[in-house]
């Protein structure tokens, strides 16, 4: 049967091939096009010859660091770097608290509270933002990184969904026999849920450091003083004649997520496609 | 009516006089029977919402009905109201009265038991034994109170408030020190009818349903395609291959859109290619590349949202039922026809959810065109370009153009569309319908 086949199968073989590598190539270019930029030489994107530029070297990388005066990216990535890790702590915590909470317990809010995250999470994005706005005046957190992780955090139970998908797939039994063996509820989550949600704990966390990391709206409304932006912002301010400060800049901060995704990708997939089939 | 009535005087009758006193002090029952420390936390809360309420409570709540009754004059040195503050801090009271009111039943209800207690002979339960009876079997109420509460201010309360704001004329010259006022439908009728607005509305709603439609079915297949492609069993060195797209997906959003500009730019690398070769420089994203500038919006969001879909994809097929589709070869099942009758019934079963919150996050994709082509306002349209979505109007007319009232219209009607659409679908997928059935 194979053999008879064999031309097809190599034929089939070859396409699958070409295929993978023009996906490859698609994906690779524009990233290897931006990590070349960030060593040219000149620094302006009008130097280049074609997609590359024609000397290189480590010109921009020192600029990025030492030339504070007008952009000071240093300032600007321990800002980003603080808001994302106080929001992923204080996030993920809730997010798996709330998940776990509405995938495990049976009570009369729960369906209602379903229903309102859903109605919730269909207003567009930023509608209330100036709402949000108006209310850290009054809060007295208009530039403040506190702030921001406030509201990061406030708003990530919203996205409980996939990690109540991933609780769901978890056999209720266990609980039930931890029970029987006279564990609390909150033991039972302490000492056995959250030990066997390892994928989804990730999944969390690295989610919810993704998002504040590369946000751009938040912080442009709220953080009014150059030395506070986030490097999201601070790089939109960018000229675009800075093109090889800002490729320097973007290289730089996308490099540790970057890092992070290919340590924990099986944990990813893991914990999304879990998820996901019960979201 | 009569019931709930006919109840609570029973209640009334048969309480004890330490109930009776927490209904109207809060924690003077708890105090009364021993529980001194609860019963005094109980009273600090009431007098700290009490404080609340009177020194400013009462009169936000006024204020929300009123926006403000004396506009502020600098000839005559009046202060005046500001209207939206009031109606924010307005909301604000009412959430407050919520939690108020919740307050006061848990109060009412905790004397209540400790009453039932002591009538059924036992003791009052020890201050450790009822916070582990609340990190147990109320479990959920603890967990759930922070999350709850965080949501509460900072997500539904702007929600609100700018649905309330959709039925003021707040924006263009009626900012604060003006006074603002509650002018009913009005903004929908404008957005509909008036001519300043409803061209553009509906020529960017026409956009902004392909827009979503394209988009959504572009990424989904992408990713699925690619997905089946890496798990063809002739594929040697998988890792490899799918590290690319995982690449793309890790790169934060703004930078691939940033990037992508630079691109097509005029100075940017591909019209020096062009230029070079003797061509002209061609405005990819420029004012009158309609089209163009819409493609390469299709194709930079394919580029950003396919891994996701990808990874996805993996996961779920590594699920699939594998003798199913040796059942289907051995009937002589093409592959097509595994594709169409087994694994694509299958993965739009698993992904509905995803595929529904796909289609809302691409009706709602605010960064592609505000980062490749933002901040252009083009003619036929007031405020916006033949590229920006619905989203995008939004921004502009609210945050950069001080249309509030307007763009709080608009933002209801994004829900409106986008609710409709996928509460049909999603209440009629069986993932939600058969929830429990994996369990």
């Amino acid at each position: 049967m194979k053999k008879k086949k064999g031309f097809w199968h190599g034929m089939d073989v070859c396409v699958t091939y070409v295929l993978l590598f023009a996906v490859a190539f698609v994906f690779f270019f524009p990233c290897l096009w931006l990590i070349l930029a960030s060593f040219s030489k000149s620094g302006s994107i009008y130097s280049f010859d074609g997609f590359f530029p024609t000397e290189y070297s480590l010109a921009s990388f020192r600029r990025l660091f030492t030339d504070t005066a007008l952009y000071d990216y240093p300032q600007w990535f321990f800002n980003t770097l603080f808001v994302a890790a106080g929001s992923c702590v204080i996030g993920s915590f809730l997010v798996i608290l709330t998940a776990y909470t509405m995938s495990r317990f049976e009570f009369k809010a729960r369906k209602p509270l379903m229903k309102g995250t859903m109605v919730l999470g269909m207003f567009p994005s930023f509608m209330g933002m100036i709402a949000v706005y108006l209310l850290m005046t009054q809060f007295n957190m208009i530039n403040s990184l506190w702030g921001l992780i406030l509201i990061y955090s406030a708003g990530a139970p919203l996205q409980y969904l996939t990690q109540k998908g991933f609780f769901d797939t978890i056999p209720k039994a266990i609980n039930e026999a931890a029970r029987i063996d006279g564990a609390t509820s909150f033991q039972i989550f302490t000492k056995i849920n959250l030990p066997l949600s390892k994928p989804i704990i990730v999944y969390t966390a690295l989610t919810s450091f993704t998002w504040p990391w590369s946000d751009f709206i938040l912080p442009k409304l709220l953080l009014k003083k150059r030395e506070l932006y986030t490097v999201a912002v601070g790089l939109m301010a960018l000229d675009e004649t800075e093109f090889a400060r800002f490729a320097a800049g973007s290289v730089f901060i996308a490099v540790p997520i970057v890092i992070l995704y290919f340590v924990l990708v099986k944990n990813m997939v893991n914990g999304m496609a879990q998820g996901a089939v019960k979201g | 009516m009569k019931d709930i009535f006919q109840r609570m005087k029973d209640g009334w009758k048969t309480s004890s006089k330490q109930v009776k006193l927490s209904m109207f002090i809060m924690g003077a029952g708890q105090f009364c029977y021993g529980k001194r420390a609860k019963g005094i936390l109980f009273f600090l809360l009431e007098l700290c919402i009490l404080y609340y309420f009177f020194s400013r409570g009462f009169r936000d709540i006024a204020g929300f009905f009123t926006l403000g009754t004396t506009e502020a004059d600098a000839w005559l040195g009046i202060e005046g109201d500001n209207s939206v503050i009031m109606l924010l801090m307005g909301i604000f009271a009412w959430i407050v009265l919520a939690v108020f009111i919740t307050l006061y039943r848990l109060n009412i209800r905790d004397a209540l038991r400790m009453q039932r207690r002591l009538e059924q002979g036992k003791q009052l339960e020890s201050y450790r034994k009822e916070l582990s009876r609340f990190l147990d079997k109320k479990f959920y109420v603890a967990a759930l109170t922070l999350p709850v509460l965080g949501v509460l201010v900072f997500n539904v309360l702007p929600v609100v408030f700018m649905i309330l704001i959709a039925f003021t004329n707040y924006g263009g010259d009626i900012v604060p020190p003006r006074l603002v006022d509650w002018v009913g439908l009005a903004n929908f009728r404008k957005l509909l009818a008036l001519s300043q607005f409803a061209p553009t509305f509906f020529r960017i709603l026409g956009w902004n349903i392909l827009w979503a439609v394209l988009s959504t079915a572009l990424n989904y297949f992408a990713g699925l395609g690619l997905a089946l492609l890496l798990e063809k069993d002739c594929v040697k060195g998988k890792a490899f291959f799918r590290a690319f797209p995982v690449l793309a997906y890790a790169i934060p959003g703004f930078i691939t859109l940033l990037a992508f500009k630079f691109m097509f730019s005029y100075g940017g690398p591909i019209n020096q290619l062009i230029v070079g070769n003797g061509g002209m420089a061609i405005g990819f994203l420029d004012l009158d590349a309609k089209w163009t500038a819409r493609l390469i919006g299709l194709l930079v969001n394919c580029w950003i949202s396919t891994p996701s879909i990808m990874l996805l994809a993996t996961g779920i097929l590594a699920n699939r039922d594998k003798s199913l589709y040796e059942a289907a070869e051995i009937d002589g099942a093409g592959r097509w026809k595994q594709f169409s009758k087994l694994t694509l019934p299958f993965m739009l079963f698993s992904t509905l959810p995803v595929l529904i919150s796909q289609f809302i996050g691409n009706f709602n994709n605010f960064g592609i065109f505000y980062f490749l082509r933002g901040g252009l306002y083009l003619d036929g349209y007031f405020l916006a370009s033949d590229t920006d979505l619905l989203i995008n109007w939004l921004y502009n007319l609210s945050i950069d153009n001080n249309y509030y009232c307007i763009g709080a219209a608009i933002s209801i009607v994004i829900f409106i569309i986008t609710s409709i659409l996928s509460l049909a679908v999603y209440v009629k997928s069986p993932s939600y319908r058969e929830e429990d059935t994996f369990q």
